[in-house]
């Protein structure tokens, strides 16, 4: 699956900022859509939004914080570039903890912006690639049984067949039938692959 | 009538007698006590009948008395007891009292008693206990009070103190030279004392002598400075000063708390200014800075097109246009922003300049930046000045504190700040002149004193001098500082006279 073309969503109270940096962003070749304030943002929101935001800190009502906060609960992926008027190094330590891309001091250089803007979108490219990795690997592991998974789960220890099937109390026959199914079910080609698929859906660790 | 007389007996004329008397027989032994008597000495009749004489001795005295009455009885005769001097009596609550005792003999069918009279000389000695109690009494406020007390000589030049002022200064002379007494004082504080001194024996006024100065203890080998307040008041004789009496008081504990208190008020007031500052810079930050990243994209929308080989015109006039209104908005938020921060008219009022500067000069000593020796060249009936009292008090203090200041730096032994005040009448403008002792200003510096944030100061905040001039361009006048001086910093302003 391609992902489509990325974008940048400017969320600016200020029309003047939106307005230059929107000019700016564009003249390099890159789409922008901008918003007047978080909850525009929010309500604009569509799974497809792919790219990177641009976030105003200080910002009437729904703060560009308050926002990053609310992106996560809700489990948008997009990277965030803030922006704010006076760099005040606790809150960007803060925000970069929580997953910022950047933490930009108004006014700022196009040099500067567009490097971080493409910074971002690599970032968003790997956030959405790993997520998609995750859902395969989620589907991939439904497809086992009960007594699979359980195999599966001591397998990726790297414990041998023999371990495995005095472990669970079945003939070592059995185990290798299992071991067989549980490949073919999830396309891996050796053991490695599989140790990946269950980090990548969370399961193994 | 002559019968009547007769038949009047002793004991009834015995107690009768305003005088208290008593009757003793041969061996000392009290027989009869008036009424008088027994008021006098605290006893009733049965107590003081049948018992010595010498009960009503001072027990120091009752030996002698045995042998003066032994000789009484050699060669009795009337006369008085002591040779007219008073005597002492003992009472019974133990009380001495001093008394005039005469005596007369009597002798009856073989008996043979002594009369004494009593006549109570305590007049005198009242006169000398109310003395004694007085004295006693001003001890102890004085000790109370840890007041010492002087008497100053003028004419010879000589100190009488007493104890607790001879303690305060660790002498054990009785008396003590001016001259002496004058190296004991701080020299930071000496012109001051002096002039207190000089304007208190002055005859034409008739000021109190009031000063405040520190002196050397040198007790115990440790040199220690402590801060005396003297009171006092002059002595004129033949027109002229002839004694300085007054007293003195270890102040010390009070400046040194005063010192404390004054220092955290100024902390304090700092911290408050730096605030003021801080939020009054965020606050044009933060105006700033929106049409300022708005101005540097569209800037650089525009140098960008204009590098690429087929530009588009459209964007270069749009992000030129956008830098044109941000700059634009950028001026008006920042004239905004002035007009309220300066929202309240200045009330001008009619100023007398010489009364200003005298009370700027108490303030600036009040909030700790005292010690200096005042010059004042004031203009006797100078017109009125228009002006906000409070600013133009502001400035003055603001400008008495820098001078002190520079001179405490500079380590000056006897600070001086000269303020002169004249009318220009070609412009008809009041003109003040402050002018300190201290090292002056370097030249390298001149040009900055007056921009905001300059300090020279470790705690200052240098907004001091440029708040002032904004105070007195306000004000309708200017502030600006003497290049040429050579003692010391020489600042100027103006102020218009009232109409």
């Amino acid at each position: 699956m391609r992902n489509p073309e990325p974008v940048v969503f400017i969320v600016d109270d200020e029309p003047a900022v939106r307005d230059s940096l929107t000019l700016m962003i564009e003249q390099a070749g890159i789409s922008v859509q901008s918003f007047e304030s978080a909850q525009a943002f929010l309500n604009a929101y569509g799974s497809d939004f792919f790219g990177c935001i641009i976030l105003d800190v200080q910002m009437p009502e729904m703060s560009g914080m308050q926002l990053q906060e609310e992106l996560l609960q809700r489990k948008i992926l997009l990277p965030i570039i803030f922006l704010t008027g006076h760099g005040d190094i606790p809150m960007s330590v803060r925000a970069i903890k929580t997953g910022a891309v950047d933490f930009l001091t108004k006014p700022v250089t196009r040099e500067k912006l567009l490097t971080c803007v493409r910074f971002a979108f690599a970032e968003a490219e790997k956030r959405v690639d790993e997520a998609a990795h995750k859902q395969n690997a989620v589907a991939c592991l439904k497809k086992l049984t009960q007594r699979e998974r359980e195999v599966m789960s001591l397998a990726v220890q790297g414990r041998s067949n023999k371990e495995i099937a005095a472990c669970l109390d079945i003939s070592h026959r059995t185990v290798e039938i299992h071991k067989s199914n549980i490949m073919r079910k999830t396309n891996s080609i050796n053991l490695l692959d599989l140790v990946r698929i269950t980090q990548e859906s969370d399961l193994g660790k | 009538m002559t019968d009547e007389l007769t038949n009047l007996s002793f004991r009834t004329l015995f107690d009768a007698t305003v005088e208290a008397k008593l009757l003793v027989d041969a061996a000392g032994r009290i027989v009869l006590a008036n009424p008088a008597a027994q008021l006098l000495f605290g006893y009733n009749e049965d107590e003081i009948c049948e018992v010595m004489v010498e009960m009503l001795i001072p027990a120091r005295y009752r030996e002698k008395h045995r042998r003066y009455r032994a000789l009484f009885l050699d060669n009795p005769k009337k006369r008085t007891m002591g040779d007219g001097k008073a005597l002492a009596a003992l009472c019974r609550d133990g009380k001495e009292i001093l008394l005039d005792i005469n005596l007369s003999p009597i002798k009856t069918q073989g008996q043979f008693y002594v009369l004494a009279g009593f006549n109570v000389t305590d007049q005198r000695l009242k006169a000398e206990e109310a003395l004694l109690a007085s004295e006693e009494r001003l001890r102890l406020a004085k000790q109370a009070a840890g007041l010492g007390i002087f008497d100053c000589d003028c004419k010879n030049k000589i100190i009488y103190w007493d104890e607790k002022m001879r303690e305060l200064w660790g002498s054990s002379n009785e008396t003590m030279s001016y001259k002496e007494f004058l190296a004991t004082i701080h020299p930071q504080d000496r012109a001051a004392r002096q002039v207190a001194f000089e304007s208190a024996i002055d005859t034409t006024g008739h000021e109190g002598f009031k000063a405040e100065y520190r002196i050397i203890n040198p007790a115990n080998g440790v040199e220690r400075w402590r801060w005396i307040s003297s009171i006092g008041q002059v002595h004129f004789k033949d027109g002229r000063a002839d004694r300085l009496v007054g007293v003195v008081r270890d102040v010390t504990e009070q400046k040194n708390l005063q010192k404390k208190l004054q220092a955290q008020r100024n902390e304090t007031e700092n911290l408050f200014k730096q605030q003021v500052a801080v939020r009054t810079a965020s606050a044009i930050a933060h105006e700033l800075n929106q049409p300022l990243t708005a101005i540097s994209a569209y800037s650089e929308v525009a140098l960008h097109a204009l590098h690429q080989e087929a530009f588009n015109t459209d964007n270069l006039k749009k992000a030129l246009e956008g830098c044109v209104e941000q700059a634009q908005r950028a001026g008006r938020s920042i004239h905004e922003l002035l007009a309220f921060l300066q929202k309240s008219e200045t009330e001008t009022e009619q100023l007398n300049l010489n009364d200003l500067i005298q009370e700027a000069l108490g303030i600036a000593r009040n909030d700790g930046f005292g010690g200096f020796h005042q010059v004042l060249s004031l203009q006797e009936n100078l017109p009125a000045a228009q002006g906000n009292r409070l600013q133009v008090q502001k400035v003055l203090v603001n400008l008495f504190r820098n001078a002190v200041e520079a001179m405490r730096i500079a380590n000056v032994p006897t600070s001086k700040i000269s303020v002169s005040v004249q009318t220009l009448a070609e412009t008809n403008m009041a003109l003040v002149v402050v002018q300190d002792n201290g090292s002056g200003l370097d030249k390298d510096m001149v040009k900055y004193i007056f921009d905001p944030f300059f300090t020279t100061k470790p705690s200052g905040i240098g907004m001091g001098l440029s708040i002032s001039r904004a105070l007195i361009e306000a004000n309708g006048g200017q502030l600006w500082l003497d290049p040429d001086s050579k003692a010391g910093a020489k600042f100027h302003f103006t102020l218009p006279l009232a109409l």
